[in-house]
């Protein structure tokens, strides 16, 4: 995982935005697996070519830190996630329309609000993560816990009804859920690293290969 | 965009559940992937959220999850509630059988209503569904051709209350709680997964009692099996919106 905190990021947006071009190459590196789980998560995954789509967002965010017509840096934050999302949402509604779907207006409801699972997850990896998570309910510390977390991903039940049938208060709840994640990363980085989305060492890799690749593409040199 | 500051990270870590269930509004939402995109350790609090909701189900259908009966304090009401409902029916009836009655017998045409009446509620199948969704791969709602009802009322509670002026606020000017439906007609269609096919639309409804909505299904045996979304949609004068999706499975068997 990348080191840098959110303010780290700013402040480099904040160096791009005033024209500096190495800045603007480390906007890049640290922007891109942000917009890459808009592009991944925001329900559209099945329709699109995420990479490329991040590649297409990232080249209009910087012609627009360019060309100066942003001036604060949580705007461009706003305005990548708008534009992946856009991006995504043109690409779901052609890939619908390809698939001669008349209705225009159900073409547009389901490339906003289609959420697939990712059906390209072999049975191994499926396997595997079946295993990391029922380690991680094994190791937490309260039956209570457990259950907490197998109704409220298993059964959808509410976060207000499971704390009030639990006697659970809303901050343990959220509490649980963040251990539960950090510790399933762990457990996935150990027993099937490649299932974890950007593992340690490939998150590098990944900025300093995805700034080579964008300078050369764009600019024709490094 | 609120100011980047620890609090507000918090903040938007405690909305991934949510965001990954696509419960979040779209004013939310676009806060929320505003922030996704200004850090990476809420890209990996999202990624793991994922991971978490697939490999539990996963685990469940691999039989892998040891589920204990939850401890459900209104549960157990209802039980002590049951247990003293069936005393009093059992000397009800003894008393009944016990007391000699001229028309101990019920009239032909009285029993004749009561099994109609009987067939009807068995026929019928209410199902509520929360605004928060099942775990991805396990379908909010099952019906099995074999086993169909006759009819399939579907009660979703997904309607949003708003301030007088149409603000989604915790509370109104004047500190009053939220009290008005955000849309004012709802409706609900039945697609098909495969192919992206209507299959079904409903009526428009509004709210009753501000919130509750019910749909009725008709003969759910006749629709093919397979997958198919229930999209609820809210419709204003001037606005309509899916304010709600749902995974519904039609299984042969």
């Amino acid at each position: 995982m990348s080191a840098l905190s959110a303010e780290e990021i700013e402040q480099i947006v904040a160096a791009a935005l005033t024209g500096d071009r190495a800045a603007e190459s480390r906007m890049l590196a640290a922007l891109r697996p942000g917009v890459l789980a808009v592009l991944r998560f925001g329900a559209f995954h099945r329709w699109i070519d995420q990479e490329d789509l991040t590649q297409e967002t990232l080249h209009i965010v910087v012609e627009r830190v360019r060309a100066r017509t942003i001036d604060d840096p949580r705007k461009v934050f706003a305005f990548a996630a708008a534009t992946a999302r856009n991006l995504a949402l043109n690409a779901a509604r052609k890939m619908l329309r390809q698939q001669t779907v008349v209705d225009s207006d159900l073409v547009d409801e389901l490339a906003q609000n289609l959420e697939m699972e990712q059906s390209d997850l072999p049975d191994s990896d499926d396997r595997h993560l079946a295993q990391a998570v029922s380690e991680l309910l094994e190791e937490l510390p309260t039956e209570r816990d457990r259950q907490m977390l197998i109704r409220f991903y298993l059964d959808g039940i509410d976060k207000q009804q499971l704390c009030r049938d639990l006697g659970l208060s809303p901050k343990h709840f959220d509490r649980v859920l963040m251990r539960a994640r950090s510790r399933l990363r762990t457990i996935i980085e150990r027993r099937a690293p490649h299932l974890a989305l950007f593992p340690r060492v490939v998150s590098i890799l990944v900025p300093v290969a995805m700034s080579f690749t964008f300078w050369v593409r764009h600019f024709g040199s490094w | 965009m609120k100011s980047l500051e620890r609090n507000s990270f918090e903040e938007q870590t405690r909305l991934v559940p949510r965001y990954v269930a696509g419960d979040l509004s779209r004013s939310e939402r676009a806060e929320f992937e505003a922030w996704l995109v200004s850090s990476p350790e809420l890209a990996f609090e999202v990624e793991m959220e994922r991971r978490l909701r697939r490999g539990i189900a996963s685990a469940a259908r691999r039989g892998w999850i040891k589920r204990q009966a939850p401890v459900d304090r209104s549960r157990e009401r209802r039980w002590q509630f049951a247990i003293a409902a069936s005393a009093v029916l059992s000397v009800g009836i003894v008393m009944s059988l016990a007391i000699p009655n001229g028309e101990s017998t019920v009239a032909p045409g009285k029993r004749l209503f009561a099994a109609a009446g009987e067939q009807r509620m068995a026929s019928t199948r209410t199902v509520r569904l929360g605004s928060v969704r099942g775990s991805g791969g396990m379908p909010d709602v099952s019906v099995s051709l074999t086993d169909a009802p006759g009819e399939l009322v579907i009660e979703p509670d997904v309607v949003v209350l708003t301030c007088a002026d149409g603000a989604i606020e915790l509370e109104c000017a004047g500190g009053s709680a939220p009290q008005t439906p955000q849309y004012a007609e709802y409706e609900m269609d039945l697609v098909k997964r495969h192919g992206a096919t209507l299959s079904w639309r409903s009526s428009r409804q509004a709210p009753v009692g501000r919130t509750q909505l019910s749909f009725t299904l008709r003969n759910p045996a006749s629709y093919d099996a397979g997958d198919y979304d229930l999209i609820v949609r809210g419709h204003s004068p001037d606005n309509s919106e899916v304010v709600a999706r749902f995974w519904l499975r039609v299984s042969a068997q």
